[in-house]
């Protein structure tokens, strides 16, 4: 095995030799650099630098505790909510460093989304749960919320099966239907970047493959970040996959790559199932 | 490889390694074939040609038990990395493996018909190029069991020395036939035993790419380093 490689860091879209040939790397829509993160005085991130190419999916993949949620929380600034929580480092985004203290956490996160592992719809009406998140930032017209609402229903392909009930109340949706309509409540918005906690980890496989096929049509449009312990998920899913253990980022290419010749030996473990 | 920590799962080890144990019994059984069938032709000895043939069955059922397990395999653990590098070698290896039985068989029944020539022509680049083959063969399939990169590289590296003493036999039996058409039977036949070594060469060449593949993850050049420079010079069947 090739050990003597150093662990991939920032701004690794190299070609390939397990991959076919693509089209010139994306930008990059989020950098983050020497994030280092706390909780109290746990130290649960150490020195993290990755790339998140626009407009694909990137996976975040580790056994549980390896900080992979933790960090994806850090990315709209979600610990804030909590005290005792601080990160140091940088999150660029938009040539703005994400972790300062001046930034509106409200514009923060309606350009950066998330969706979590369960659903969660709020206990009112399909119709307003998409339509609460565009009124948090905007004023609209009447006629003008009726097409966004409809336009997001659509992309997530729930439209066809609420249309008739729009007014209903959204937690009578199944498991997989919440958790479209969450994902399409966080792009009505219109964000740029859309942060997915295993969002599929308490749907059945036909809920699944259904949002993993919208994921694949979203990233023609946003920024995904996607964390999930499903490795074939993230196989099927990502351009690129991160692999983290321990709080440390140990690897990160392309899913080609990583799952067929990954580079470091931690990897190679975990994803063939020969960990702990 | 082999030289992994032992997967969470034990019974997917179990498996893994029932699968390195029969491409590693093919193994031994084309090794053995293929060197009954140098001694039929080159000691002219008919019982050891008798062997090879017999011996294809039970590579043949081998290559269908590898199969089966490597499709299980896959459809039931989604092998990833190593693993999965493992198992698309050893799917490729085995058809190697059983085509590597299928010529030494055609050697051993040709070793009849070539009777005629010993003393006529000198066997000595055929036994150099047996003598050749068989070292390959054996580094291949050693390489195979012991997931050694190193060693499936001399092998790939190896063939083209078998490549070169096939062309040098090719020409000599062109010659031979040009200067007594009434052996030009015999010297076919020799002909073809000849092609079917390099044949077994080429195979073991190819588990050695594999082999280097599944442990490095890396390919080997697509281009090998050709010997078989004197075939610009004469025509010669491919």
């Amino acid at each position: 095995m090739s050990i003597e490689v150093p662990v991939k860091t920032a701004g690794m879209t190299q070609p390939d030799t397990a991959a076919p040939a693509k089209e010139a790397p994306h930008p990059v829509a989020m950098q983050v650099k020497g994030l280092n993160f706390y909780y109290g005085t746990s130290h649960a991130l150490h020195d993290i630098s990755l790339d998140f190419p626009e407009r694909s999916v990137t996976g975040m993949i580790g056994p549980s505790g390896c900080g992979k949620s933790t960090l994806l929380r850090v990315l709209n600034r979600m610990y804030d909510l909590y005290p005792g929580q601080r990160a140091t480092g940088e999150v660029i985004f938009d040539k703005q460093n994400i972790l300062n203290s001046g930034v509106d956490l409200n514009v923060l996160r309606s350009r950066i989304g998330m969706v979590f592992q369960k659903p969660t719809p709020f206990p009112m009406s399909i119709y307003d749960n998409i339509a609460f998140g565009i009124r948090l930032h905007e004023r609209v017209s009447r006629s003008e919320m009726d097409g966004r609402v409809e336009d997001a229903l659509r992309r997530v392909a729930l439209w066809p099966e609420v249309q008739d009930r729009l007014s209903a109340s959204a937690t009578a949706l199944s498991g997989g239907q919440q958790q479209r309509l969450c994902i399409a409540r966080t792009i009505a918005v219109r964000p740029e970047v859309i942060l997915l906690d295993e969002p599929t980890s308490a749907l059945d496989p036909v809920s699944t493959a259904r949002i993993e096929e919208l994921l694949d049509e979203l990233k023609t449009e946003f920024t995904i970040a996607i964390v999930t312990h499903n490795m074939q998920q993230a196989a099927r899913c990502a351009d690129q996959v991160a692999f983290f253990y321990m709080g440390r980022l140990i690897e990160v290419d392309s899913t080609a790559r990583m799952f067929t010749t990954p580079r470091e030996q931690q990897t190679q473990d975990y994803i063939t199932g020969r960990f702990g | 490889m082999g030289n992994e920590p032992a997967h969470t799962i034990t019974r997917y080890d179990q498996e893994l390694d029932r699968l390195r144990g029969i491409v590693a019994r093919m193994g031994g059984l084309v090794e053995r074939q293929t060197a009954q069938a140098i001694t039929a032709v080159v000691n002219q000895n008919e019982e050891a040609a008798l062997e090879p043939p017999e011996l294809d069955p039970e590579v043949d059922a081998l290559e269908r038990e590898a199969e089966m397990l490597a499709i299980r395999i896959l459809a039931l653990r989604a092998p990833m990395a190593v693993d999965l590098r493992v198992i698309v070698a050893v799917l490729k290896m085995s058809g190697d493996l059983e085509r590597i039985g299928d010529y030494a068989s055609s050697i051993a029944r040709r070793a009849g018909k070539v009777e005629v020539l010993d003393g006529a022509i000198s066997f000595s680049a055929l036994r150099a190029m047996a003598r050749l083959v068989q070292e390959n063969l054996h580094m291949a399939v050693e390489s195979m069991v012991e997931n050694d990169a190193e060693r499936a590289q001399e092998v790939w590296k190896a063939d083209t020395a078998v490549d070169e003493l096939y062309t040098t036999m090719f020409r000599e039996l062109v010659t031979y036939m040009m200067e007594d058409p009434r052996k030009i039977g015999p010297c076919i036949h020799l002909l073809f035993v000849a092609k079917n070594l390099e044949r077994i060469g080429d195979h073991a060449t190819n588990i050695a790419e594999r082999v280097y593949y599944a442990v490095t993850g890396e390919m080997l050049p697509s281009v090998r380093p050709r010997g078989g420079a004197a075939r610009t010079n004469i025509e010669q069947p491919e």
